[in-house]
């Protein structure tokens, strides 16, 4: 029974990492440009794609383009902020349809060169570690320490650095951050490309864990959604908050019962939420 | 035009285009026709809710519904096309009454994400409940819609059924958007808070707003199972909505009008492009975006625009 819980507090935290990378990044977008990525699962696809490439085709190493594909995805994100968001600030409603052309136009192009197949790539890590009488996968665990890395990293960034106070201020309120000399051209694309670059850094890490295919994105996405409707929309500490939650009820229900049943527990507990509290855990 | 006129122009369109396959005596281009009636209809209420501005992502699940409620209403209660179609209908409507309450309870984005949570629950239970469902094959064998005994075999027949339902769904729409309903949509989208200052209750008109989309849906779903007699998860899924999204945005969200252009022109596509659907789903996004940057009022506020310069141009 004991180490039964244990496992599935470790499974859960460890996809609760992943969740808020994923959601990070789109609740910052969110909270800055007012846009729904739903493009955001296709830069997770794009990053696992590079992976896939680089590592599997060419063999390079595999840490090196983990960071290369979260950066290179990052740089991506400040380009389609730069070019195709941009015209629609301040207009919720074409900026997620240009989301979602965004993400079908992603979507078929990767199918176009890459075909419906799932590949997959060999694991830089492999085996697992006795913690006690628990198995845990080394892979899985190495994965859950990168991310709390760049977590951590993050959390530091909009805490220390002038660009994450300027940041948090547009997520509170642009127009007075404007008026205390925050250029709105300036952090919009970086907070896309931040956001994006999380994206990558998690579907970099998770490429060599689950398969890769064209339309691997739309899982995580649901998952991102999930996670910033528990949190509220736009919060950063409520993504963290939202991640565990969804990474530890979805362990309990997957190991008790199944992955569907988890699935849907994770939506009840959204329904729940918005009837006690319909702006989030922690949403304002 | 005066009402009256407007109504002959619309019932004579209806009864030429009712003639049209009789005339041509093409299946394929009768199949195209069938198509393009049952998008018209789906698109059309989609149309309704990008009017309030929001997306709904569970519109396939509700046509998802009324294709697997239909089909199971006839196939295990042995109820009579008409019931089964209705009744499945109205059982989405109820759905989305309940789903509504409460995902309308707060404003925004929140709308989008949780119904597309919901879809994806919807799809997955299709999956997962194989005794209920079939599971990932799905129903096969779904009757075809008869009426006292006669059943509708040829696809003439079905026609006439998915034209019928387009012209319901197009009067439908167009008199909301004429009535009182209507200005309080369009003025929800507009500003909301003034709205609210006159007393009116902007959930209740949301609400009723989604619950009579997602009948649409279910009836244009319905009509859809019975047309292709098989029912599976995948046709239900994230791709339905999206392609009525883009069939409103390339028509143009303005009027009803423009979305029966986009359904015109976008449905027959895939018919043709069968065998590279992938190449269709580029095409749309690609379309998408290029109308969104340089036409964002689609092909009818492009035909709208030239149409005044023109008279412009002659006075």
């Amino acid at each position: 029974m004991f180490e039964l819980a244990i496992k599935i507090v470790i499974n859960g935290l460890t996809s609760s990492l992943v969740y808020i990378l994923m959601a990070l990044g789109f609740t910052l977008i969110f909270g800055i440009m007012r846009v729904v990525n739903f493009a955001h699962g296709e830069l997770y696809m794009v990053a696992a794609l590079l992976v896939y490439v680089l590592v599997g085709s060419w063999g390079w190493n595999y840490y090196l383009v983990v960071v290369l594909a979260a950066v290179g995805v990052g740089l991506f994100g400040a380009v389609l902020e730069r070019v195709l968001f941009r015209p629609f600030i301040g207009r919720e409603l074409n900026g997620m349809i240009m989301a979602l052309a965004i993400s079908i136009t992603l979507q078929a192009t990767a199918f176009i060169l890459f075909g419906p197949d799932e590949h997959s790539v060999p694991r830089p890590i492999s085996g697992v570690i006795q913690l006690g009488t628990v198995m845990v996968p080394r892979d899985r665990l190495a994965v859950g320490l990168i991310a709390l890395l760049i977590l951590g990293a993050f959390y530091l960034f909009m805490r220390y650095t002038k660009v994450g106070l300027a940041m948090r201020a547009v997520v509170q309120d642009e127009e007075i951050a404007a008026i205390h000399g925050v250029r709105p051209k300036f952090i919009h694309p970086l907070a896309f490309g931040l956001g994006a670059m999380l994206a990558g850094f998690a579907g970099a890490l998770m490429a060599p864990i689950y398969t890769i295919y064209p339309y691997m994105g739309s899982q995580p996405m649901l998952k991102a959604f999930i996670v910033v409707i528990l949190g509220g929309l736009g919060s950063v500490p409520g993504a963290v908050l939202g991640g565990i939650v969804l990474g530890l009820s979805e362990s309990v229900f997957a190991t008790l019962i199944n992955t569907t049943v988890a699935t849907m527990v994770s939506f009840g507990i959204v329904v729940l939420i918005l009837l006690i509290k319909p702006t989030g855990l922690l949403g304002r | 035009m005066t009402p009256m006129k407007s109504l002959l122009k619309f019932l004579a369109i209806i009864a030429a285009l009712a003639v049209l396959p009789f005339l041509l005596r093409s299946p394929f281009l009768t199949h195209i026709g069938v198509m393009i009636c049952l998008y018209t209809a789906l698109a059309l209420s989609m149309n309704l809710m990008l009017r309030i501005g929001q997306i709904s992502f569970a519109h396939g699940a509700f046509m998802g519904l009324g294709a697997y409620g239909s089909a199971l209403l006839m196939m295990r209660l042995g109820l009579p096309f008409p019931l089964a179609f209705f009744g499945a209908a109205l059982a989405v409507t109820l759905l989305a009454w309940l789903v509504g309450l409460v995902f309308l309870r707060i404003r925004g984005v929140y709308f989008v994400l949780l119904t597309f949570a919901f879809g994806e629950i919807i799809v997955l239970t299709f999956i997962e409940w194989v005794s209920l469902f079939g599971g990932s094959g799905g129903l096969a064998g779904v009757p075809r819609p008869g009426w006292f005994g006669h059943e509708i075999q040829s696809r003439d027949g079905f026609y006439l059924l998915a034209l019928a339902l387009a012209a319901f769904a197009y009067a439908s729409v167009h008199a909301i958007y004429r009535s009182e309903l209507g200005a309080v949509i369009t003025s929800l989208d507009e500003n909301e808070a003034l709205t609210r200052s006159l007393g009116i209750d902007s959930r209740r008109y949301r609400l009723l707003t989604f619950c009579f989309s997602a009948f649409l849906a279910g009836l244009s779903g319905a009509l859809y199972g019975h047309y292709l007699t098989l029912v599976t998860p995948e046709d239900y899924g994230f791709g339905v909505p999206v392609n009525l999204v883009v069939l409103n945005v390339i028509g143009g969200v303005a009027h009803p009008i423009g979305t029966v252009l986009g359904a015109l022109l976008l449905v027959p596509l895939p018919e043709f492009l069968r065998d590279a659907k992938q190449y269709q789903v580029l095409l749309y996004g690609i379309l998408l975006i290029f109308f969104l940057l340089f036409m964002p009022d689609g092909l009818y506020g492009a035909i709208n625009r030239f149409r005044r310069g023109e008279k412009g141009g002659t006075q």
